[in-house]
C-alpha cells in the first residue's frame, strides 16, 4: 500500500537538510514509488514546535535542535557541551550514533512519541563578529552572541551574553547592533546571510557545536511494511554519506568566500584557546553531569559514552 | 480526495462564514479546523473508527497554534505601535502638530487643507494606525476650514484622506503584520513605507492645490503669521520629529551601525511620548483607559494573527499556496498584467472588507504567487520579471498593497475613514464625506500607479539598509 | 478603534451573570495593556544597558517570548463581550429581528465548539510542557536562559476558558431573544450600523481624554 510522510523542517533547502532530502529520494527510489516523503520548509509547524507536532502525530518525521528546548531533550544535550574535543564531521556523526543509541536518550525520546532516526552533523560553531576582531577572552566580556544551549554556556562563563533570535531573524540583528558576534556553521553564516555582515571569522576558535537530530513518530515508524521500513533504515547510512560529501564541497569553498566577501580570517593563539577550554570546558562538563544526575539521569554514563566513543573514532582514523 | 480539492472547498466555506457576518478570526480559526479534521480523515479513508483520532490530533494542533504563533519577539512591534498612538494623543500632539502645519504652510493656495495634510502625516509618524488619525484631525481641522469658508463636504474628504497616511509612514501595524505573514524583514519594510507615504501626502497636496487655483471658492491661502510665531510653533510638535528620528536610526543608521530593533525603536519612542503625555497631565485614570484602549486593539488584532494561522497551517497541509503559484505562472500573460490584476482584485475585496482581515486572508496564497511570478525568492534583479531581487520584490508588492488596503479606506461602501469621519461630525452625513472625498481617488489612482512604474521611490530607502 | 458597542442590561439573571463577568474579563484586558506598557520599560531598559553601560540584559527575548501570551490573548473574551472582534456585517447590518438572532446565533455556536476545542488543544500543549516530577515542572525551556514556558502556555486556555463561558452568555443572549422575539436583547453586543458604530468608536476617543 501507499505510504506518504510528512517531515517538517525549517528555513530553505540548504546543506543542513540534504540528508532529509536524500532519504526522501531513496526511500521513493527503492519501493518504487510507494513509500514518498514530503519535505516542508516551515509549511507543517514552527522548528521549537516540531517535537510537539512528532508527540501529536501531525506528521510523521522532523528535525530540531537539542539546545532550541534543554527540558524537552535533557539527554542528547550532552553532545552540545562545549570544547567536547570533536575535530570532524565523521567523529560527530560516531558520537551522535552512540549516544542515539542509550536506552536514556530512547526512553527520553519515547515520551514525546519519537524515535531518533540520525543526527545532522555539524561542524563546530565559529563566530562571525562586526569591528575589531575579538581574538582575547578579555574582549567577549558584555558580548552579545547568538549561540544557543551548551555553546551559550560556554560564553556564558566568559562573561558574554547569549541573545538566541532565530536564525532567520540573525542577519537583521547583527545589522541592528543586537548582537555583535553569531555562532554558526558555515553552511548557516551563507545560508542566513550573516557571512554578508560580517568583518571577521574565529577559524579555529571551535568551542563546540550543537546537536540537531532527525525524528520519526514512533506509530508512523511501527506501522511500515517490512519492505519500507527496510527500505528507509537502509536509506540512512546513504543518506548521511551524501550529506558528509555535500558538506565537504562547501568547506573546500569557504576561503575563497571569505576573501570574496572581504572577510578576515582570525586565527585565535593557542594560549587563548587553552584558557578558555579551562574555564568553560571541564567546570561546564561537571556542571551538566551534576545537573543530570540530579534529575535521575544517568549523566555520568552518558558522558563517558561520548568521551570513549570520540577516542575510539579518533583512533580509528 | 486530493489535499488540493480539500483546500478549495475548506476556503470557500470560509468565504461563506465570513460574508454570513461570522467575526473573520473565528471564521478563518474555524476553517482551517474542520479543513484540518477532513484533511486527517481523508487521509484514514474516511474510516468511521478513526474519525476521532483524526478529531483529536486536529484539535492539538489548532490548539497549540495560538500560543506557538503569538510567542515571537517581532511580533511585539504591533502592541507597541498602537500604544504610541493613544499617548501621541493624551500629549496632545494632534493639536501641536496642526498649529505648526497651519503657521508654516497654510499661505499656499487651500493652505489649510493643505496644512492638514502634512499634520496628518506628522501624526502618521506616531500613530500606527488610521482611523484613529482621521477621527483626532475631524475635530481639530474640519472646524478651522469651516470658520474660513470651506465646502463642508471637502473639508470632510481631506481629513479621511489624509488619515490614510498612517499605515504607510512608520510606525504602522499594517505593515508589521505584512511582514511576518510573509517572513520578511520588518525594519526594511517600514523603512520602505516612509517615501512612498510622503509621496502620498505631496500628490494630496498638489491636487488640493491644483483644485484651489482652478476653483477660488475652495479654500483661500491663510496667512500672517509672523516668523515669531512660526518658531513659537515647533517646540510642541518636536516630540514627533524625536520619534521619527529614533525609529528610522533603530531600523537604518546612515553614519553607522543602526542602534537596535525596530521594536526598541518604538519602545524607546512610546516611552518618550508617555513622558510627554505625563507633562502634559495624564493620569491613572486617564493611563488606564489608554491601556485597556491599546489592549483591546491588540487583542482584536492578534485574534485574527492566529485565527487565520490556523488556516493557513491547514493551507500548509492541503498544499494550496504551491498549487496556486503554478496557477498564477502558467497563465499566458504578462507579469505586470497579473500584478494589476491582483492590484485591482484587492480593490474590489478592500471594498467589503477590513484592511488587516483582507491581507492576512490573502496573502498566503497571494504572496507566494507573486514572488513565484518574479522568477521566486531567491531571484536577481537580472534575472526577474519585475526587475528586482526577490526580496525587494517582497517589500515593493507590500507597500502596493498596503497602499491598496489605505485606499479602500476611503472608497464607498465601507470606506471606514469616512464614517468615522461622519460619526465625529453632527453636520455631516456619510454621503457627504464620500463626496468630498472623490477627487483622492484619483490622488491615489496617480500615486499607485507612480509606485507601479517607478519601483525606485519604494526600494530607495530600504535598498541603503543593505 | 476600541470603544465599546451596546451592550444592554436590566435585572434578569443571564444581565446579573454577564454582569458578573464583565470585571473578570477587563481584569484580563487590563492585565494584557500593563504588560504592553511593561515591554516599553523592558525595551528602554535593554537599549540603554546596552548601549551606555555594555551590559546587555540575560534572557531579553525570552520574557518578551513568554509576555507575548498574555498581551495577545489574555483580552479575548473582553473584546467578544462588545462585538469589537471585526467581521463583514454588510449582510447581518440588514436583518433584523428573529432572522437576525437566528444568525447571530448560530454564529456563536459555531464559535464555542471551536473554541471548546482550541481550550482543549491549548491545555493539551500546556500540558505537554508540565511535569511536576522535574524541576520548576518543567519540561519545556526557553532558549537562552532556560525559564520554563508551562506558565506562558497555560495562559492560553485560562483566556479561552473565559471565552467559553462569555460565548454560553452570548449564545443563552440570542437563543431567548429568536424565541422571545427581542427587539432589543440584554447581554449581547447589539449590531450596530458601521455609521452608528464609528460615531461611537469616535467618542470613545474623545471621552478618554
Ligand atoms: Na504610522
Ligand atoms: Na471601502
Amino acid at each position: 500500500a501507499a505510504t506518504e510522510w510528512n517531515v517538517s523542517v525549517w528555513g530553505k533547502r540548504r546543506a543542513f537538510t540534504e540528508h532529509v532530502e536524500k532519504l526522501a529520494e531513496l526511500v521513493a527510489e527503492k519501493t518504487g514509488g510507494e513509500f514518498t516523503m514530503n519535505v516542508s520548509y516551515g509549511g507543517l509547524s514552527k522548528n521549537r514546535e516540531n517535537l510537539d507536532g512528532i508527540s501529536i502525530g501531525a506528521f510523521e518525521m522532523a528535525q530540531f535542535c537539542a539546545g532550541y528546548h534543554p527540558d524537552k531533550n535533557r539527554v542528547v544535550t550532552v553532545l552540545e557541551l562545549p570544547f567536547l574535543g570533536v575535530e570532524n564531521l565523521d567523529q560527530e556523526v560516531a558520537v551522535a550514533r552512540a549516544v542515539y543509541a542509550h536506552p536514556a536518550a530512547a526512553e527520553e525520546m519515547a515520551q514525546w512519541n519519537a524515535k531518533l532516526l540520525m543526527t545532522s552533523p555539524m561542524p563546530q560553531y565559529n563566530l562571525v563578529g562586526t569591528g575589531e576582531p575579538r581574538d582575547e577572552l578579555a574582549e567577549f566580556e558584555g558580548m552579545r552572541v547568538r549561540a544557543t544551549g551548551g555553546l551559550g554556556e560556554a560564553f556564558k562563563t566568559v562573561g558574554a551574553v547569549p541573545t538566541s533570535v532565530t536564525a532567520t531573524e540573525a542577519y537583521q540583528a547583527m545589522e541592528g547592533g543586537v548582537v555583535d558576534t553569531v555562532a554558526f556553521a558555515q553552511h548557516a553564516h551563507l545560508s542566513f546571510g550573516t557571512i554578508n555582515q560580517a568583518d571577521w571569522w574565529t577559524a579555529n576558535l571551535n568551542p563546540g557545536t550543537v546537536n540537531c537530530p532527525v525524528v520519526v513518530n514512533i506509530d508512523a515508524y511501527e506501522s511500515l511494511s517490512d519492505a519500507h521500513r527496510e527500505a528507509l533504515e537502509s536509506s540512512i547510512p546513504e543518506a548521511i554519506d551524501h550529506y558528509l560529501t555535500n558538506y565537504a564541497a562547501l568547506l573546500e569553498r569557504w576561503d575563497s568566500v571569505l576573501e570574496e566577501k572581504g572577510v578576515q580570517k582570525v586565527e585565535i593563539s593557542p594560549e587563548v584557546i587553552s584558557e578558555f577550554q579551562a574555564i568553560a570546558g571541564k567546570p561546564n562538563h561537571d556542571a551538566w553531569i551534576a545537573e543530570m544526575e540530579g534529575q535521575g539521569l544517568p549523566g555520568q554514563e552518558l558522558y563517558d559514552l561520548v568521551v570513549k566513543t570520540l577516542a575510539e573514532a579518533k583512533g580509528g582514523s | 480526495m486530493e489535499p488540493i480539492e480539500i483546500g478549495l472547498w475548506v476556503s470557500g466555506g470560509l468565504l461563506v462564514f465570513v460574508v454570513l457576518g461570522m467575526r473573520v478570526a473565528f471564521a478563518a480559526a474555524l476553517a482551517g479546523f474542520v479543513g484540518l479534521v477532513w484533511l486527517r480523515w481523508n487521509g484514514f479513508d474516511y474510516d468511521p473508527e478513526r474519525f476521532w483520532k483524526a478529531v483529536e490530533i486536529s484539535v492539538k494542533i489548532a490548539g497549540l497554534t495560538p500560543h506557538s504563533k503569538v510567542s515571537a519577539q517581532v511580533l511585539s512591534l504591533i502592541p507597541v505601535f498602537i500604544m504610541i498612538g493613544y499617548m501621541a494623543y493624551h500629549a496632545q500632539l494632534t493639536t501641536a502638530l496642526f498649529t505648526a502645519a497651519k503657521r508654516w504652510i497654510a499661505w499656499v493656495p487651500g493652505g489649510l487643507a493643505v496644512s492638514t495634510v502634512f499634520a496628518t502625516a506628522g501624526f502618521a509618524a506616531v500613530s500606527g494606525a488610521s482611523v484613529a488619525t482621521a477621527a483626532v484631525f475631524a475635530r481639530i481641522a474640519i472646524p478651522e476650514m469651516l470658520k474660513i469658508g470651506y465646502n463642508k463636504q471637502f473639508a470632510a474628504g481631506v481629513v479621511a484622506a489624509g488619515g490614510t497616511l498612517a499605515s504607510l509612514i512608520p510606525p504602522s501595524a499594517i505593515l508589521v503584520i505584512y511582514a511576518i505573514i510573509v517572513e520578511q524583514d520588518v525594519g526594511k519594510l517600514l523603512l520602505a513605507g516612509f517615501l512612498p507615504g510622503m509621496f502620498s501626502a505631496v500628490v494630496y497636496a498638489l491636487l488640493i492645490i491644483g483644485i484651489a487655483v482652478v476653483f477660488k471658492s475652495v479654500g483661500p491661502p491663510v496667512g500672517g503669521f509672523t516668523w515669531r510665531e512660526r518658531f513659537a510653533s515647533l517646540p510642541p510638535a518636536l516630540p514627533i520629529l524625536a520619534v521619527v528620528v529614533i525609529i528610522i536610526f533603530f531600523v537604518y543608521n546612515p553614519f553607522g551601525d543602526a542602534w537596535g530593533t525596530p521594536t526598541e525603536g518604538g519602545a524607546i519612542g512610546a516611552f518618550i511620548i508617555f513622558l510627554m503625555a505625563l507633562y502634559r497631565g495624564m493620569r491613572w485614570k486617564q493611563l488606564k483607559s489608554a491601556l485597556l484602549d491599546t489592549a483591546k486593539l491588540t487583542v482584536m488584532i492578534f485574534s485574527i494573527i492566529w485565527g487565520v494561522l490556523i488556516y493557513v497551517r491547514f493551507l500548509g497541509f492541503a498544499e494550496l499556496p504551491e498549487a496556486f503559484a503554478d496557477w498564477i505562472t502558467g497563465l499566458e500573460m504578462s507579469p505586470m498584467l497579473i500584478l494589476i490584476c491582483i492590484l485591482l482584485a484587492y480593490a474590489v475585496l478592500g471594498m467589503f472588507m477590513d484592511a488587516i482581515g483582507m491581507l492576512l486572508l490573502t496573502l498566503p496564497v497571494v504572496y507566494p504567487a507573486v514572488m513565484a511570478l518574479n522568477g521566486g525568492e531567491l531571484v536577481s534583479a537580472a534575472d526577474s520579471a519585475f526587475g528586482m531581487s526577490g526580496p525587494m520584490c517582497a517589500i515593493w508588492f507590500g507597500i502596493l498593497v498596503v497602499k491598496m488596503a489605505e485606499f479602500c479606506l476611503i472608497t464607498p461602501p465601507i470606506g471606514l475613514n469616512c464614517f468615522v469621519v461622519a460619526g465625529v461630525r453632527d453636520d455631516l452625513t456619510v454621503q457627504d464625506v464620500f463626496k468630498g472625498v472623490t477627487p483622492f481617488f484619483i490622488a491615489d489612482g496617480v500615486t499607485i500607479a507612480l509606485l507601479v512604474a517607478f519601483p525606485g521611490i519604494v526600494l530607495f530607502l530600504p535598498s541603503l539598509a543593505g | 478603534m476600541a470603544g465599546s458597542a451596546a451592550v444592554l442590561e436590566d435585572s434578569s439573571l443571564l444581565s446579573r451573570l454577564d454582569r458578573a463577568l464583565l470585571p473578570v474579563e477587563r481584569l484580563c484586558a487590563l492585565l494584557s495593556g500593563i504588560a504592553i506598557f511593561s515591554l516599553m520599560f523592558l525595551a528602554a531598559w535593554s537599549v540603554t544597558g546596552r548601549k551606555f553601560f555594555a551590559s546587555p540584559m540575560a534572557g531579553y527575548v525570552d520574557y518578551i517570548e513568554a509576555a507575548m501570551p498574555i498581551i495577545a490573548i489574555m483580552g479575548v473574551s473582553y473584546v467578544q463581550r462588545d462585538g469589537t472582534h471585526v467581521r463583514m456585517d454588510m449582510l447581518v447590518s440588514a436583518l433584523k429581528g428573529r432572522t437576525l438572532w437566528f444568525f447571530e446565533l448560530v454564529s456563536v455556536l459555531l464559535i464555542l465548539v471551536l473554541i471548546v476545542a482550541l481550550t482543549w488543544g491549548a491545555w493539551e500543549h500546556f500540558a505537554r510542557s508540565f511535569d511536576c516530577a522535574r524541576p520548576l515542572c518543567s519540561r519545556d525551556s526557553s532558549i537562552d536562559v532556560g525559564i520554563p514556558i508551562w506558565p506562558s502556555k497555560l495562559v492560553v486556555p485560562v483566556a479561552f476558558g473565559v471565552l467559553v463561558l462569555r460565548l454560553i452568555l452570548q449564545a443563552w443572549g440570542y437563543g431567548r431573544a429568536l424565541i422571545l422575539g427581542l427587539e432589543n436583547p440584554v447581554a449581547v453586543p447589539l449590531a450596530l450600523t458601521v455609521a452608528e458604530q464609528a460615531r461611537i468608536e469616535a467618542e470613545a476617543l474623545e471621552g478618554s481624554d
